[in-house]
C-alpha cells in the first residue's frame, strides 16, 4: 500500500480527496491497531495544523498539536491541562494529538471529554472548504464520527471562558500508561448566589461521552440554597438517564463511581 | 558490607542495554544458514470437546500440517505425570490446546492455511467451576498433634475462606522455540527457557531418542513461566522440524502467551482455628487449587503451598488437606513463590482476624506466635538457624512507623480519603522441596580451566534477568582469587554441561553456587599454570537434615528458609475505590547477597510483582473457558508511578552451607506482600470491614464501602 505523506494542509486536503487515506499524526493508537491493507496519510509534517492560536472568541487548538505541547502552552485552559497530564506517559503524550484522540472515536479520550464540558467545537476541513461542529454533534458514537472521507480534522475550537469552579477525576487501571475506566468533568459557575452555568460530562462509561443539557438546564438560575435543596434529585435525575456499558470494569461499579463523582461536584456549588 | 556482596557490571549487561543479545526470535537463519520455517499453532476454541476431524485444505509445496501422528515417540510430555500430550489426542481440554501445527516459509501463508483448517467437534460439558470439580490430580494430607481436643477445648473457633486469583508472570519475551534437524539424525533445541534439561528429557521422549541437544538462548524473563510450558513447545517445534526436515520456530504472540500459557494457580483456602487464652491452638486446613486442564507442576506447586500453610506461627496442633482439582482450562505452573503466596495470604489474614476479634492488635498477636530456632516446622522438621522475624519487625517499623500509624489510622476515619497499614512476615523454604535435590535432581557442576588461566563455569543453570552468570562468576572468581573477567558462565548447551537442575526454587546460588564454590576449592589445590584443568562437584545433602518422607509429609521440607517482613500503606478513595500506595517496605533475609544490585533489584521487583498479585492484577476466563485479559491493556501490571515510594532492606543472617552465607533469593519478595496489602485495605475501610481476596482490586473497594449503612 502507498502512505503519503503531505507538507502543507492543502497538500494534504488534496490527497485525503484523491486517496481517503487514513489521517495519521502521532499513530500512538494507530500503531497499535496496525491494520492491515491500509494507506496512512501522515500529517504529522504539516505546520499549519501544530498551532495554538487564539483569536476574539475562541482558543484554536490545531488537530496536530501534541499533548506536551499543549501542556506548555499557556493559552490551553487548565482543566484540559489537567487532563492532558494523565494521558498515559510522557513518549505517548510527546507523540499524540488532539485530532487523534478526538479521531479514534472512543468514549474514553481524555482530551474529548473536557471539550463536551467547555462547549469545543471541531472545525473539519476539506478542499471544498469548511465545517464547524459541536463537539457532541461531531461524536456520533463509538468509532463514529460526523467526518466525510474528504475531511480532515484542523482545529478544535474552545469558547474562550473563565471557569470559577470545576472537578476533575480520571479512573484507570493505573497511575500510567492507563486507558480511562471511568472519567468525569464538571464545570459550575455562580452569579449573584445562583446557579449562571454547569455542565457535567460522563466518559469512557458508554459508546459516546455523556452530557445531559436537559438535567443542567433545570438547574439554571436556582439559587445557591435551591439546588443543595434539589442535590439529590438532580443525582436521581443522572442516575436514571444513565445507561452504563461494562468493560473493564462492571457497569454497576461505573454507575457507582459516577454517583459518587456528580455528588462531590455538585457539593462544589 | 562483604566484598563478595560489592556490586560487579553484570556479564551481560552491555549486550543487552545496547541491543545485541539474540533472542529467538532474532535469528536470520538457521546455525548452518539454511531458512528458518514459521510454525504457528493450532489451537482448540473450546474448552471441552472431543476432536472428530481436522481438514486440512490443500497445502502448497513446502508446507506441512504437523499432529500427534508425526511423533515418533510418545505424545507425552514429561513434566511430573506426562500426562498432557505434545499435541491433543482424541479431545481437547482447554481453550488454547494444540490440536496441530501448520509450518512453511511465509508467516502470511502460514496464517491463511490456519485459518482455512476446518476443525469438527462434539462439544462436551466442561469444568470451569472449581468448587465443582471432583477430579483430583493430587490430594495430600498431612498434620499433627490432637485436633480433636484443641477443637474441643477452644474458647472459640474461627472458621473462614480465602480465594486468590490468577497472575501472569508478564515477562517481557514472551515463548519462543527453535528446532534445528542436524546431521546424523541429531536435533538441537533452543529458545527462550529455564531450564534447558527439563526440556531435554521431554524432547528426548517425544522423539524417541537421545540423539538431541537443548540450548537456552539469551531469555527474556521467566518468573517460573518458562521451567514447564518451554518443554511442551520445544517439543512441538521438534515434532514440526522432524516432519519438515528444516528448522521450524514458534514465537507466540502476546494474545497467546496470555492465554494458553502457565499462570499462578487460583486457590480457595478454609482456614478453621481453635483458640484458647489467647493463643492459636489448633489449625485445621482445605487448600484447593485450580490446576487446570493437565496436572503439569501442580503436584509441586501445591507442596509448597501446603506446607507453608500454618505460615510462620507455632500452633501445635495441625491438620492440611489439598487437592490440585482440574479445569477445562490453561494449566496453571510456576510462579515467583510457588503455591506458597495463596497460603501464606490466607493464614496472615486470618491471624488479623482472629486478634481483631480478641481486641489485639494483629502485629503483637503474630509476634506472639512466631516459630524460633529450634521449633518444628509444619512438616515435624527443625528451624535449625536462628529466625530473625522479630528483628526484622523491628527494623522495619523503624523505617515506616509502622506501630503509630497502625495506631492513627485505627482511630475513626471520616472524609474522603482514608488510610491504612498492614505488615506480613513469611518465609521461602530455600530450594527444591524435601529431598528433591538428592533424590531427583542430583546436581552436577564442572569447572574447566584453559591454558590461558579463564576459567568456564559449566552448568545448567539458565540466566533469565536473575544475574546468574554474573554471581556465579563471583564466587568462583572470590573462592580462586582471580580476576573476575577471567570467569566466564555461557548459556548452557546440554551437549556440553553436566545437569546441575533446573533453574527454580531459588535454589542456583544456594545450592549450585555452592557446588562452584567447592569446586573452585578443588581447582585451586591442583592449579597448575598453563595447563588446562577440570574438576567436578556433585550434590551432597547437609548431614544436618531430618529426612522427608514425602507420603506422610514429614521431615525438613527444606534446609533452610529465607525470610521476609513486609509493610503497606495505603490511601483509599472513597469515592472511586482506587488504593494509593503511599508506601511498600520489604526487609528480606536471603543470607549473604551475592551481589548488592542484583539482590536489591530482584527485592524491588518482586515487591512491586507482589504489589500488584494484591491490587490490579486481575485475570479471569468467561462462561466458555476463554481467558480475556489477553494483552497488555487488559492486564494491568503495576509501574513505579503505582508505588513511588518502595524501600527494601536486607537483613543477613548467613546460611553456613551456601556459599558464603548466601540462600535462596528470587522468588522472597514477592511471597508475602497480598497478606500485607490487604490487612492495609482492612485498616483503611475501618467500620469492622473484614476482607478475604485477592487481588482486591478498586471495584472490590468501592463495593466493599458501598456495604456501610447509609451508602
Amino acid at each position: 500500500m502507498v502512505n503519503y505523506a503531505p507538507k502543507t494542509l492543502q497538500e494534504a486536503l488534496k490527497l485525503r480527496q484523491e486517496t481517503q487515506s487514513v489521517p495519521y499524526a502521532g499513530g500512538t493508537d494507530l500503531m497499535v491497531e496496525n491494520r492491515k491493507d491500509v494507506s496512512y496519510l501522515f500529517i504529522n509534517r504539516v505546520a499549519e495544523l501544530q498551532q495554538v492560536l487564539e483569536d476574539e472568541a475562541y482558543i484554536r487548538i490545531g488537530s496536530g498539536v501534541t499533548f506536551t505541547q499543549a501542556l506548555e502552552n499557556k493559552l490551553v485552559p487548565e482543566l484540559m491541562k489537567e487532563a492532558v497530564s494523565k494521558i498515559a506517559a510522557p513518549a505517548i503524550r510527546n507523540a499524540g494529538t488532539f485530532g487523534g484522540n478526538l479521531g479514534n472515536g472512543s468514549a474514553k479520550a481524555d482530551s474529548v471529554l473536557i471539550e463536551y464540558v467547555m462547549d469545543a467545537k471541531i472545525r473539519l476541513l476539506s478542499v471544498n472548504g469548511e465545517r464547524i461542529v459541536d463537539v457532541d454533534r461531531f461524536y456520533k458514537g463509538r468509532r463514529d464520527l460526523d467526518l466525510r472521507d474528504d475531511e480532515l480534522i484542523a482545529e478544535i475550537l474552545i469558547p474562550k471562558q473563565k471557569i470559577e469552579k470545576y472537578a476533575y477525576q480520571k479512573v484507570g487501571g493505573r497511575n500510567a500508561l492507563a486507558i480511562s475506566r471511568i472519567s468525569f468533568a464538571g464545570i459550575v459557575d455562580t452569579q449573584d448566589g445562583k446557579i449562571k452555568r454547569i455542565a457535567a460530562a460522563f466518559g469512557a462509561v458508554a459508546d459516546t461521552v455523556l452530557r445531559y443539557k436537559e438535567i443542567e438546564k433545570t438547574m439554571l438560575g436556582k439559587t445557591v440554597e435551591e439546588a443543595k435543596e434539589l442535590r439529590e434529585t438532580y443525582i436521581k435525575a443522572y442516575m436514571d438517564n444513565m445507561v452504563l456499558t461494562r468493560g473493564r470494569v462492571s457497569a454497576e461499579y461505573r454507575k457507582a463511581v459516577c454517583e459518587n463523582l456528580l455528588r462531590d461536584f455538585l457539593e462544589l456549588i | 558490607m562483604e566484598k563478595i556482596s560489592q556490586s560487579v557490571v553484570k556479564k551481560d549487561h552491555a549486550a543487552k542495554m545496547e541491543g545485541r543479545s539474540i533472542y529467538v526470535a532474532d535469528y536470520n537463519t538457521a546455525k548452518d544458514g539454511r531458512k528458518i520455517l514459521t510454525g504457528k499453532i493450532l489451537h482448540s476454541k473450546t474448552a471441552r470437546a472431543k476432536v472428530l476431524s481436522v481438514s486440512v485444505p490443500d497445502l502448497p509445496e513446502g508446507y506441512f500440517y504437523v499432529d500427534a501422528r508425526d511423533i515418533p515417540g510418545d505424545n507425552n510430555v514429561n513434566i511430573v505425570l506426562d500426562d498432557m500430550p505434545v499435541f491433543c489426542r482424541d479431545t481437547v481440554e482447554y481453550i488454547g490446546e494444540a490440536i496441530g501445527m501448520v509450518v512453511g516459509p511465509d508467516a502470511k501463508e502460514v496464517d491463511r492455511i490456519l485459518s482455512g483448517i476446518n476443525v469438527e467437534l462434539e462439544e462436551l460439558e466442561p469444568v470451569l467451576d472449581l468448587r465443582k470439580s471432583t477430579e483430583a490430580f493430587f490430594n495430600y494430607e498431612y498434620g499433627h498433634g490432637d485436633l480433636q481436643k484443641a477443637f474441643a477445648e477452644a474458647d472459640k473457633v474461627f472458621d473462614e475462606e480465602f480465594e486468590t486469583g490468577y497472575q501472569e508472570q508478564a515477562y517481557l519475551e514472551t515463548q519462543g522455540m527453535m528446532a534445528e534437524p542436524e546431521d546424523l539424525d541429531r536435533m538441537f533445541v533452543h529458545g527462550s527457557m529455564q531450564c534447558c534439561y527439563y526440556v531435554h528429557g521431554a524432547v528426548k521422549r517425544v522423539l524417541g531418542t537421545d540423539n538431541i541437544h537443548i540450548l537456552q538462548d539469551v531469555t527474556g524473563g521467566g518468573f517460573g513461566g518458562k521451567e514447564a510450558f518451554p518443554s511442551i513447545l520445544a517439543t512441538e517445534v521438534a515434532v514440526a522440524a522432524r516432519k519438515a526436515n528444516a528448522p521450524v520456530r514458534c514465537v507466540f504472540d502476546r494474545r497467546e502467551d496470555m492465554e494458553y500459557t502457565s499462570k499462578r494457580h487460583p486457590s480457595i483456602c478454609r482456614y478453621k482455628a481453635a483458640v484458647k487464652d489467647g493463643k492459636v491452638t489448633a489449625l485445621d486446613i482445605d487448600v484447593i487449587f485450580n490446576a487446570g486442564a493437565y496436572s503439569t507442576l501442580s503436584a509441586v506447586v501445591l507442596q509448597r503451598g501446603l506446607i507453608a500453610a500454618p505460615g510462620i506461627y507455632n500452633v501445635p496442633n495441625i491438620h492440611v488437606t489439598g487437592r490440585a482439582l482440574k479445569t477445562n482450562t490453561s494449566p496453571c505452573g510456576a510462579y515467583r513463590g510457588f503455591g506458597a503466596p495463596q497460603t501464606f495470604f490466607a493464614i496472615e489474614l486470618l491471624m488479623n482476624h482472629i486478634a481483631q476479634d480478641l481486641g489485639v492488635e494483629p502485629l503483637a498477636f503474630k509476634e506472639a506466635h512466631l516459630v524460633k530456632q529450634g521449633d518444628p516446622t509444619s512438616t515435624c522438621g527443625e528451624y535449625h538457624f536462628p529466625v530473625p522475624v522479630q528483628d526484622m519487625i523491628n527494623e522495619i517499623d523503624a523505617v515506616c512507623d509502622y506501630r503509630k500509624k497502625r495506631k492513627e489510622y485505627a482511630k475513626a476515619q471520616e472524609g474522603r480519603f482514608r488510610r491504612g497499614i498492614g505488615m506480613s512476615m513469611y518465609f521461602h523454604g530455600a530450594g527444591f522441596t524435601g529431598s528433591g535435590e538428592r533424590d531427583l535432581i542430583k546436581a552436577v557442576t564442572r569447572l574447566h580451566k584453559y591454558p590461558d588461566g579463564k576459567v568456564e563455569i559449566l552448568a545448567s543453570n539458565g540466566e533469565i534477568g536473575q544475574g546468574l552468570r554474573t554471581t556465579f562468576c563471583k564466587i568462583v572468581s572470590h573462592e580462586l582469587n582471580i580476576p573476575f573477567d577471567d570467569v566466564f558462565f555461557e548459556h548452557p548447551d546440554t551437549a556440553r554441561v553436566p545437569d546441575s537442575g533446573p533453574t527454580v526454587a531459588s535454589r542456583s546460588l544456594m545450592t549450585v553456587g555452592e557446588l562452584l564454590r567447592r569446586a573452585s576449592v578443588q581447582l585451586k589445590e591442583i592449579w597448575k599454570d598453563g595447563e588446562e584443568q577440570e574438576v567436578e562437584e556433585r550434590y551432597k545433602e547437609p548431614d544436618f537434615l531430618i529426612p522427608f518422607h514425602l507420603d506422610k509429609f514429614e521431615g525438613d521440607a527444606y534446609p533452610t528458609y529465607a525470610w521476609g517482613v513486609n509493610a503497606v500503606e495505603l490511601e483509599v478513595d472513597t469515592l472511586t475505590g482506587v488504593a494509593k500506595v503511599l508506601g511498600a517496605y520489604g526487609n528480606f533475609d536471603v543470607g549473604t547477597p551475592m551481589d548488592y544490585n542484583i539482590v536489591m533489584g530482584q527485592m524491588e521487583g518482586g515487591l512491586l510483582q507482589g504489589i500488584g498479585y494484591s491490587s490490579i492484577e486481575k485475570m479471569d476466563y468467561d462462561n466458555k473457558g476463554r481467558i480475556r485479559n489477553n494483552s497488555y491493556s487488559d492486564y494491568l501490571i503495576p509501574t513505579t508511578k503505582d508505588v513511588p515510594n518502595l524501600k527494601c532492606l536486607l537483613h543477613v543472617e548467613k546460611y553456613p552451607y551456601g556459599p558464603y552465607g548466601a540462600k535462596g533469593a528470587g522468588e522472597l519478595p514477592l511471597v508475602g506482600v497480598p497478606g500485607a496489602y490487604v490487612e492495609a485495605m482492612e485498616q483503611a475501610l475501618g467500620k469492622g470491614h473484614r476482607l478475604n481476596h485477592a487481588p482486591f482490586t478498586a471495584e472490590d473497594t468501592l463495593f466493599e464501602i458501598m456495604k456501610e449503612v447509609g451508602k
